[in-house]
């Protein structure tokens, strides 16, 4: 009788914890807006980012500068779309929107950080391997041992040996040769489970350290998707990079953003608002 | 044979008893710029665009990808021809190029890129001797138009005005970074050492 009166004591108060979660995001009115263009990188993997002949920017990233140091100006990327779309780099054939915005949000209290995504998910995709999501939102967080981890987001996840990849093996997923990305995704299928996962030799959907919760829903044709993460420390700054997987595309075929710092309390390329 | 090369010099060094030294120095002097004349007009035609495009070998391959790039046609219609990247202006280093460059009369006439195979087959092989001849002359016939002095980086977009600044700074040249501007890059490019991540 104690046991299950304990149990029951532990389950309620695991659910607080959980609705708590949950339910004590902050006011998002109040919280200011960073748009982040997310883009299709075609077949752009990290051999690519770091062959000269391929990527004249290697130098810079050798120097420290950061991919959004040279490409983010004036609310949009200075990329050569044309080039990203042509078959050169997308052999596959690219998706109708190369590029669109995704509104970035973040608060956070003193066991969560809470991110919140709102963007509209473009249809005209090239690739529909997805049957079951319609969308997919993911954010990643690397260490500080994964390569240019400040610089360049969740490209050092990105090879050219990995699934989707042109040739490349189908079971091999994305994968860092050093440090390990914090994963969490939210899918819009009902009943989904919001995945916790990890990239390290390879990449895992579960077994994620940062205790994610996530909710979504569309209204219109505009996609709100809310994470709450463990608070990874006030007046830390963590890089961070945001893919959105639309029209049911699969493996590479998402868009992704550069890599960007958000600041708990801290200066970052998006400021985390205290509650 | 010896004899007469003998009697021949003999007449030349003779001083002129039929015409007068003004006669003899002006027909030298106008038979000087014709024959200079003349030789610069035949360098200079084999220096246009018509000329460069006249084999079927260029025309059809690195004439396509050139007119699809900003040297072809822009905003300002400034045009960069042949010539002005891949032949020096100036009259040494032209004369050195135009000599180098009958290595390709004989290319021609042996057919060694005359079908869009053989091209493709050779196109590393010719862009690399070209990205080597530009390095050693400093990019030379890039800065008869571009200048780091004469760069607005305000005016640039930030990759790069951030990327010239590095240029600068490492004494780089254009061609470190401009390859494949004007023609399609080549495939199996080689990477220097210390380039990658």
């Amino acid at each position: 009788m104690k046991k299950s009166t304990l149990s029951m004591m532990l389950l309620g108060s695991l659910l607080a914890v959980g609705t708590q979660a949950a339910f004590a995001a902050p006011d998002w009115g109040k919280v200011p807006k960073r748009d982040i263009n997310v883009f299709h990188p075609a077949v752009s993997p990290m051999e690519w980012v770091g062959k000269k002949s391929d990527h004249s920017g290697t130098a810079g990233l050798k120097k420290g500068e950061t991919c959004i140091g040279c490409h983010e100006e004036k609310g949009t990327l200075n990329f050569d779309m044309k080039r990203l779309a042509g078959k050169d780099m997308e052999p596959k054939g690219a998706p109708k929107a190369m590029m669109y915005p995704v509104a970035v949000q973040a608060a956070y209290d003193a066991s969560n950080l809470y991110i919140r995504l709102t963007f509209k998910a473009p249809g005209g995709g090239a690739d529909q391997g997805d049957k079951d999501n319609e969308v997919k939102a993911t954010v990643m967080f690397p260490d500080a041992q994964v390569q240019l981890a400040n610089q360049a987001g969740c490209w050092a996840s990105c090879h050219n040996d990995a699934r989707t990849m042109p040739g490349a093996d189908d079971k091999k997923t994305k994968y860092t040769k050093n440090g390990a990305f914090e994963l969490m995704q939210w899918k819009s299928a009902k009943g989904a489970k919001v995945a916790n996962g990890t990239v390290t030799t390879e990449r895992k959907m579960e077994g994620g350290s940062l205790g994610a919760t996530a909710e979504g829903a569309k209204s219109g044709d505009t996609y709100t998707v809310t994470f709450a993460r463990k608070n990874p420390g006030e007046g830390k700054t963590v890089p961070f990079g945001i893919a959105i997987h639309a029209d049911h595309a699969t493996g590479r075929f998402h868009h992704v953003s550069l890599g960007y710092t958000l600041g708990v309390g801290a200066d970052g390329d998006v400021k985390a608002v205290k509650q | 044979m010896a004899g007469k090369l003998a009697s021949l010099w003999a007449t030349l060094k003779k001083p002129s008893a039929k015409y007068s030294l003004l006669g003899l120095l002006m027909t030298g002097f106008i038979s000087g710029i014709l024959f200079w004349g003349g030789f610069n007009t035949g360098m200079e035609a084999t220096n246009t665009m018509d000329f460069c495009i006249s084999c079927h070998e260029m025309h059809d391959n690195v004439y396509q990808e050139y007119k699809k790039t900003i040297h072809y046609s822009n905003r300002t219609g400034v045009r960069a021809m042949c010539s002005d990247c891949h032949v020096p202006k100036d009259w040494t280093h032209k004369m050195i190029r135009k000599i180098q460059a009958s290595r390709e009369v004989w290319g021609k006439l042996t057919g060694t890129i005359d079908t869009k195979e053989k091209f493709e087959a050779k196109r590393l092989t010719l862009a690399e001797r070209e990205w080597a001849r530009m390095k050693a002359a400093d990019s030379r016939e890039c800065r008869n138009c571009h200048s780091f002095e004469g760069m607005d980086t305000e005016k640039q977009k930030a990759r790069g005005a951030k990327m010239h600044k590095i240029a600068q700074e490492e004494k780089q040249t254009c061609i470190d970074c401009h390859k494949g501007i004007a023609h399609n890059k080549p495939k199996g490019m080689k990477e220097d050492e210390d380039e990658d991540l």
